[in-house]
């Protein structure tokens, strides 16, 4: 048995967090009410199958041979971190002008390399979710400081 | 009710009464379709424009949207494996599978057809047995409710074939999530550390739109060149023949009846009667090896059921003047805003309205067929894109969608989080579905479980004694649990 896979690392992620998750529930507020009344009654039963199941989870995954799988994981971390500076900066400065660089960023990542076809969708379907929300079914979408008419 | 039918049809078959119903229809699969709208925010969405209309027209276009919204969710469901409404999620199970194998127009054929039977269905129970009815969901107290959603929640198990540990895990996170947030009992936090957001706990859209869709586009990022899935190939609806209807009718009628059921009990909703159909029909059909693999059987189960709640989730609303869940809650201020009091009296007070809300309500149902199939057509074009066009589209979707539930920036981090938690969980063999039963039958458990136990003074050993249909509920909870096991069994000795 050894740490030496992905599965293993997430399977021994989910025990220990499913154990530090049991004990914060003594803690709330109200929890000396005892039984149904309490606010961590419900939670310690889930919590406590978590842990069950855990343990038997864990052995299987630190026993097996399935070692690292790091391909695309590239990709995938640079949408990550696009898609989290994405939903933090849409609502500020708006849905067009943020899903338009959005859209860019995602094409070339994904090996799309044809300007046509990367102008014609980053533009065409923000655009027409603009129109279809905005004025058709007047659900006002975030608006841009900068581009305040879209 | 059918001596005032004519004066009813008088109602319903003028040129504003069918226009109403045909473009009330088309928007609510529209509507439904787009991941994130949902029934609710649609009907609601649409409420303010009825205000100027007179009563009929007005509930019948709020009816429409309802019934149309429900079905348009398995539109995304099959063809982007993103469910647009809640109840459309267990359509992924079997909808997608068969869509990714070439049969994406059958997979929306089967889910047509069981949709517009499962709303028939549900309009004559509506028209029939409402007042029964709502008196026999009367006797569902909290115990009854709580044996129910556990005998749901044992369809984790039938979903987890392969990882069981792995798939009861998945539900526990699921469970876990939806104990986030405020106390249902006495308002405090739990597990929010300190964050104002998380007192409303994470919001159930966002974490399906996460865990299914954007992990999906995650996975196709990770998997581009190497063996991704294929794109969908849709051209239209294609209709299932009348023989391959042979022996999947008593199916069918189950998940009709569960979902009547379960529509008429307050508080449980669309999505966990297709969740407990999809359970019972993985359990007893003869199909069941296929279930999760593209089985036409798991998509009859989950649409029939989820669309026939729809007409029983206003047994109570309109008989009662009990809403069942958000929707019918919606429904609920929709006729009072037109001046129709529901209640005992209803019926009595306004026959000729209720008549033609009834019959109106049919006629949607029928008229989902021809419908569907044009408004699932003009999808086509837009899903032979090229994958990476595709997968833009499906993110800014997902956004719009989670952003409109609550309009609630918080929510998007939820879902680019969940979306990447999805990511890391499903390439370890962590199934999906799960979580989100988990999550949805969640917060029915723990209030029902926590009210019967005040009920009984702490006893659940009263669970069994003084409740007979609890008591054959958990049993056949305790029974579909230990099937597999027993199943195991046999095989072995076999």
């Amino acid at each position: 048995m050894s740490l030496n896979s992905e599965r293993a690392v997430v399977a021994l992620a989910l025990f220990l967090l499913s154990v530090g998750l049991f004990f914060s529930t003594y803690s709330f507020p109200a929890s000396d009410m005892g039984a149904a009344f309490d606010p961590g009654f419900f939670p310690r039963i889930v919590l406590g199958c978590l842990i069950a199941l855990a343990v038997p989870n864990m052995v299987i995954d630190l026993r097996a041979r399935s070692g690292w799988d790091a391909s695309g994981l590239r990709d995938v971390l640079f949408l990550m971190v696009l898609m989290l500076v994405y939903v933090v900066v849409m609502p500020k400065l708006g849905f067009f002008a943020t899903s338009v660089v959005l859209s860019v960023a995602f094409f070339l990542i994904l090996g799309v390399r044809s300007p046509l076809g990367i102008a014609a969708v980053a533009i065409s379907v923000p655009g027409a979710l603009v129109a279809l929300f905005n004025h058709i079914l007047s659900m006002p979408l975030p608006t841009s400081p900068l581009f305040w008419w879209i | 009710m059918l001596s005032v039918l004519p004066q009813a049809f008088d109602l319903i078959f003028t040129v504003e009464g069918l226009m109403v119903l045909t473009l009330g229809t088309m928007l609510g699969i529209v509507l439904g379709a787009l991941p994130g709208i949902g029934s609710t925010v649609a009907v609601a969405m649409i409420l303010p424009f009825t205000l100027t209309m007179s009563q009929a027209p007005a509930i019948l276009l709020l009816l429409a949207i309802y019934a149309g919204s429900v079905y348009g969710g398995s539109i995304s469901a099959i063809l982007i494996n993103t469910p647009g409404t809640p109840q459309s999620a267990a359509t992924c199970f079997d909808g997608y599978p068969m869509a990714q194998r070439g049969e994406a127009g059958k997979a929306l054929g089967w889910a047509t057809i069981a949709s517009v039977i499962g709303g028939l269905a549900s309009s004559i129970v509506l028209i029939f047995a409402a007042p029964q009815l709502a008196a026999f969901a009367l006797n569902f107290g909290p115990i009854e409710t709580f044996a129910l959603i556990l005998l749901g929640l044992t369809c984790i198990v039938s979903v987890s074939e392969g990882s069981p540990i792995k798939g009861l895990m998945a539900g526990g996170l699921g469970l876990f999530l939806s104990v986030v947030g405020g106390d249902p009992l006495t308002g405090g936090p739990r597990f929010t550390f300190g964050s104002f957001q998380l007192i409303a706990g994470f919001d159930l859209l966002a974490v399906v739109i996460g865990v299914f869709a954007l992990s999906e586009v995650l996975i196709r990022a990770s998997q581009r060149g190497e063996g991704a899935p294929p794109l969908i190939d849709f051209r239209g609806i294609v209709l299932p023949r009348l023989a391959e209807w042979r022996g999947r009718g008593r199916g069918l009628l189950k998940s009709v009846v569960i979902g009547n059921v379960i529509g008429i009990m307050p508080g449980t909703g669309a999505a966990t009667a297709a969740f407990i159909s999809y359970a019972e029909a993985r359990r007893s059909a003869p199909t069941r090896a296929n279930f999760g693999k593209g089985e036409p059987d798991g998509l009859i189960a989950s649409e029939s059921a989820n669309n026939a709640v729809t007409g029983g989730a206003l047994v109570p609303t309109m008989a009662l003047g009990i809403p069942g869940d958000a929707i019918t809650a919606v429904m609920l201020a929709t006729l009072t805003l037109h001046g129709v009091t529901p209640g005992i009296r209803l019926m009595q007070d306004n026959p000729v309205l209720i008549a033609a809300i009834f019959a109106g309500f049919f006629l949607i149902n029928l008229m989902l067929l021809p419908l569907g199939m044009i408004v699932s057509r003009v999808a086509a074009p837009l899903l032979r894109l090229r994958e990476a066009y595709m997968l833009v589209v499906i993110t800014l979707l997902c956004t719009l969608g989670v952003f409109f539930v609550r309009g609630n920036p918080f929510d998007l981090l939820i879902m680019a989080a969940a979306g990447g938690i999805g990511f890391v969980l499903r390439r370890q063999g962590y199934p999906m579905a799960p979580l989100v039963i988990g999550m949805v039958l969640g917060p029915t458990l723990e209030i029902s479980l926590r009210q019967g136990l005040i009920i009984t003074n702490g006893s659940f050993g009263a669970f069994f004694t003084g409740h007979p249909i609890a008591f054959g509920l958990i049993l056949a909870a305790i029974f579909m649990l230990l099937l597999p096991l027993f199943r195991a069994l046999r095989a072995r000795q076999g």
